[in-house]
This record gives structure tokens, sequence and C-alpha cells, in this order.
């Protein structure tokens, strides 16, 4: 299979890759490795101007490369951003991005899942 | 833009030179064709070569293209021990598949017939079987055991009274389990009537077989797996034995009317060359090859959570079939595409995510079939070329594993 040029860039230098320890993070997961595809993001959740905001987000995906590429633009781009169980773009909008083909749409739905699923839950630990 | 990974396709046996180059170790998928082969392939080609249609002998061109395409059959014959006439000229290994059992199966009746195969062959067996149960065969498909060695027992205990025809392969094409023909042809010969076909497509010059000793009925060969030309095979039809086959195709009556067309002389002296090099090397290339398939598999053997497939001690020196715990199987093929050029144990495609249906009958569950890799080494594989396949897939494999938070054998 072919990939576009921003799919292999942040599948082979998935910078967010990882898991986050500190304060105030929020985690979530969908899918099953059984099942072949499975997405976690930890999102830590900081305070600006009485709004909340993600500070930092870390991923972790067994999964395609298409799949792990859209989450480390994911955990990029919604840092800074507001702290809302919505992606940064939507599914279908991140398709066309990484030019994904529709039979794994299903696939970019499980990143959705696993970010409203980080979302809203509650924090690991709260801040001291 | 969609693009391929950026390095190109190196040339088999030269050296490796620079980061952009990919090493070849997709040898069973299918092999350069040897310098040497390659030579006499285009001395058939150009006006003053054999260009003469091998059926017209009404003139010397005719007649000189003749005479290499018959030295071509006795030297094909020669390397699986079979005698010249039994050679039959096809396409590949998948049109003597075809030849083979729809050959078989039309000439003795029309349907209800019984065949014996395995649940790991070829595809190119298992559709024809499967288009022959439309037509109202009955097919038993033997589960090999967690090896993907068949016991010769599971062959006799299926065999029924209408059984005419049994097809099991030699070397499996996926992870190199060499099957004992020799037990199989002995509980075949057994029963009396039922044939016995042999895909051997990925034997000649890897592991000996011998056509006329071991009393095979049929033989499925192919030369480009054998550093011959795609487009060239042959059926193995055994005339001491009496083996009768019903054309598939017609329209000249070549080939002792089993496979009418002109013979392409080219490739079948192709083939012949190829073949008798390759029997000629096997004993040094296949001693060679062992090792560095031995040097491959300890080197990825120390990442950990790494599984082999395929029998201990039966498998061919050329193939090495490895899991991987705890990554995706796309992303490792992706992962290790740009370094080396291999085959994935997953017919994984992004419409049809179908492991490999080898390692499911093997008993490996979903994930690990889609996470395996076919290393295939050959004639030009070299120390530094394995040496630098192990250094791509455990950087990939590390580096995949570290994504998916995955810990080997948790």
């Amino acid at each position: 299979m072919n990939y576009s040029n921003l799919t292999w860039q942040h599948f082979n230098n998935p910078a967010c890759a990882g898991v986050l320890t500190g304060a105030a993070v929020r985690r979530g997961a969908a899918g099953s490795r059984a099942q072949g595809i499975w997405v976690q993001f930890d999102v830590q959740i900081g305070a600006r101007h009485q709004e909340s905001i993600v500070e930092a987000v870390r991923f972790l995906a067994y999964a395609c490369p298409h799949v792990i590429a859209v989450a480390d633009w994911v955990a990029q781009k919604a840092a800074g951003g507001p702290s809302e169980p919505v992606l940064p773009e939507s599914v279908s909008a991140l398709r066309e991005r990484f030019e994904v083909p529709i039979e794994k749409l299903g696939r970019l739905l499980i990143v959705e899942d696993a970010w409203i699923a980080a979302l809203s839950s509650p924090y690991l630990r709260e801040s001291a | 833009m969609t693009v391929a990974p950026q390095p190109g396709p190196r040339r088999a046996g030269a050296s490796m030179t620079g980061p952009r180059q990919t090493v070849y170790l997709d040898y069973a998928a299918t092999t350069p064709v040897d310098p040497r082969v390659a030579a006499r392939i285009a001395e058939c080609l150009t006006q003053q070569g054999a260009f003469g249609n091998p059926g017209s002998t009404s003139h010397d061109y005719g007649e000189a293209a003749r005479a290499l395409v018959e030295a071509a059959r006795v030297q094909v014959a020669a390397a699986v021990g079979a005698a010249p006439g039994d050679i039959v000229w096809t396409s590949g290994a998948t049109e003597a598949n075809n030849l083979a059992l729809f050959g078989v199966a039309n000439y003795q009746r029309e349907s209800g017939g019984h065949i014996v195969t395995s649940r790991t062959e070829h595809k190119a067996v298992l559709d024809p079987c499967r288009e022959l149960e439309r037509r109202g065969w009955r097919v038993t498909y033997l589960k090999p055991g967690g090896g993907g060695l068949i016991d010769p027992a599971q062959v006799a205990a299926a065999l029924q009274p209408d059984t005419l025809l049994v097809s099991i392969m030699h070397v499996n094409n996926e992870i190199g389990v060499v099957q004992d023909i020799a037990a199989i042809a002995a509980v075949c010969a057994a029963h009396g009537t039922a044939r016995l076909h042999v895909d051997a497509a990925q034997s000649v010059g890897k592991c000996p077989l011998d056509f006329a000793g071991l009393g095979l009925d049929l033989l499925s060969l192919s030369a480009h797996k054998s550093y011959g030309p795609k487009g060239a095979g042959a059926l193995v039809v055994s005339r001491a034995r009496g083996v009768q086959l019903k054309a598939l195709q017609f329209g000249g009556g070549q080939e002792r009317n089993l496979r009418s067309g002109t013979v392409a002389t080219h490739q079948v002296v192709g083939m012949g060359a190829a073949f008798e090099l390759a029997a000629a090397e096997q004993t040094a290339e296949t001693e060679r090859i062992a090792l560095l398939r031995e040097r491959l598999w300890r080197g990825l053997d120390l990442l950990g959570g790494v599984l082999r497939n395929g029998e201990p001690g039966h498998t061919a020196a050329q193939l090495l079939n490895v899991s991987f715990e705890g990554v995706e199987g796309e992303s490792l093929l992706a992962a290790v595409r740009p370094c080396i050029a291999v085959s994935t144990g997953s017919a994984c495609t992004s419409s049809n995510q179908e492991p490999s249906y080898v390692l499911r009958a093997l008993g490996r569950d979903d994930r690990l079939a889609e996470s395996s890799l076919r290393f295939s080494l050959g004639r030009f594989s070299t120390e530094a070329e394995v040496d630098a396949a192990i250094d791509a897939v455990s950087r990939a494999v590390t580096r995949l594993r570290r994504v998916a938070g995955s810990r080997p054998g948790a």
C-alpha cells in the first residue's frame, strides 16, 4: 500500500507517541489489540483565563500507519486548544488530509472514539 | 499526493552501497534471472538466433528452435528425475496445477469423484479445488499439524474408494515446510487408484525431488522461482505410470495434445538452463543459504517476542517465517519496506484484511498471522544483506512496540 507524504512523515516520526504521567491527565482508549486496532490518548488539562485547555497530548496505537499518523497529528494539533471531546478536525476531513482509503474510515472512527473517551474520563490523578 | 516509500529497489547481487537501497529477501516470490540464463534466452530472440517456430519442421529455423526446446526438456527432466517425454511446457506453475487438477478430473469423470489436498496449498491448487467442488467433486482439505506438516497417516485416513487425486505441495511457499512426499506417495500407491500430484514450484535447486524414483504421477514446476524467466513452467506427467489427462486448451496439438500453443522457445530454453544450473549448484548453494538463514534467525530472535513458523528441522533452507508479538502487521511491513523487500504473512490490503490462511491453518491467531514476515533468501543474498535486514527489522519492531505500548510476552 502507498501512503501520503504526510502519513509517512507522522508514521516514521511520531513525536507524540507515549504516555503522560503528570498531574491532571485524562486517559481514554478505544478498539482492542485483539481486533487489530487500539488507540489510547493521554490528555493533560490546564487552565487559561478560566477556560480548560489541552496542555499536552500523548498517544499509543497498535494500528496501521494511517491511524498512527492521524493519532500523532491529532495529538500535536490538539495541544493548546480547548479541552472538548471533539477532534481538532472532523473524521471526514482527516481522511482527506491523510488520503486514507474509504475502507479505513472505521479505523479513523476508533481514533475519534479514543479521543472522546479521553476527554470524557476522570483525571488519572488530580493536580496538587 | 500518494507516494511509495522513498527507497528504490536495488539490483540483486549488487553491492549494498547506499541508504536508499532495498535488500531483496523475497526470492520465494520470484528470483532475478541468472545472467547466465539471460544470455541463453537472448540467443533465441533475434534474427541471428533460434527465433523459428519449434513446430515448423519444414525448415532449418524451426528445426533449430525445436532442438533447443528438446534440449531444455532434457535439462528440466534431469533436474527432477523425470523422463524428457514426461515434460509438458506451461506458462508457469499455476497453469501446471490447473492442468493437473482439471486434467485428471475431466479425464476421469464429469463429476462425483473425490480429491485430497491440504489447507496450506498454494491458491493455484486450492482455487481449482473449490471450482471442482462447484462442479460436483468432493474435496478433503487436510489440516496440518502446528508445524505445518501433513502426516501421511492423515492422507491414508482421508482416502476413499473413489479418490482419484491427492495434491500435496513439496515445499510450502510461505513457511518453507517440506512435506514427506515419499511417504505420501507410498500411501497413494497402496490405495491403487489415487494419483499423486505435487506442486514443486519452490523446490528446484533447493530441495531435491526424484519424480520417477518416488513414483509420482504429476509434478508442477515454475521457472521464475529458480532464476529462470517468468511465464515458463511445466507439468511433469508420468508416461511410465500411464497418467491420463484431458487438455484444457486446444488449437495446435502441441505438447502431446495436452497444451496447444506455440512453445515459447526462449522461455523454455531459459527454464532448461536455469534448472540445469540449479541442480548443479544445489548442494553448495543450499548450505550457504542455510547458514545465512540461521544468522538471520539468531539476529531476529534477540528482539524477544518472536516466533518461528514451520516445523523445526523440516523447512527448506531459503525460507524463514517469523511472527512478531506486539506489532500490527500493516505497520510492520510499512516500517521495514524502505529497507528490505519481504512478504508479509498477511495478504492484507486496505479493503481485504485477510491474515495468512497458511499461518491460520497452523493455529496462529489472526494478530500473529498478520504480524508475520516471510524472509526468503537466494543465490545473491549476502551476510551484509542479512545483517542489514536484522538491523532494519529490529529498529522497526522496537519503534512500533514503543508506539503501541506493547510488552512482548506480557
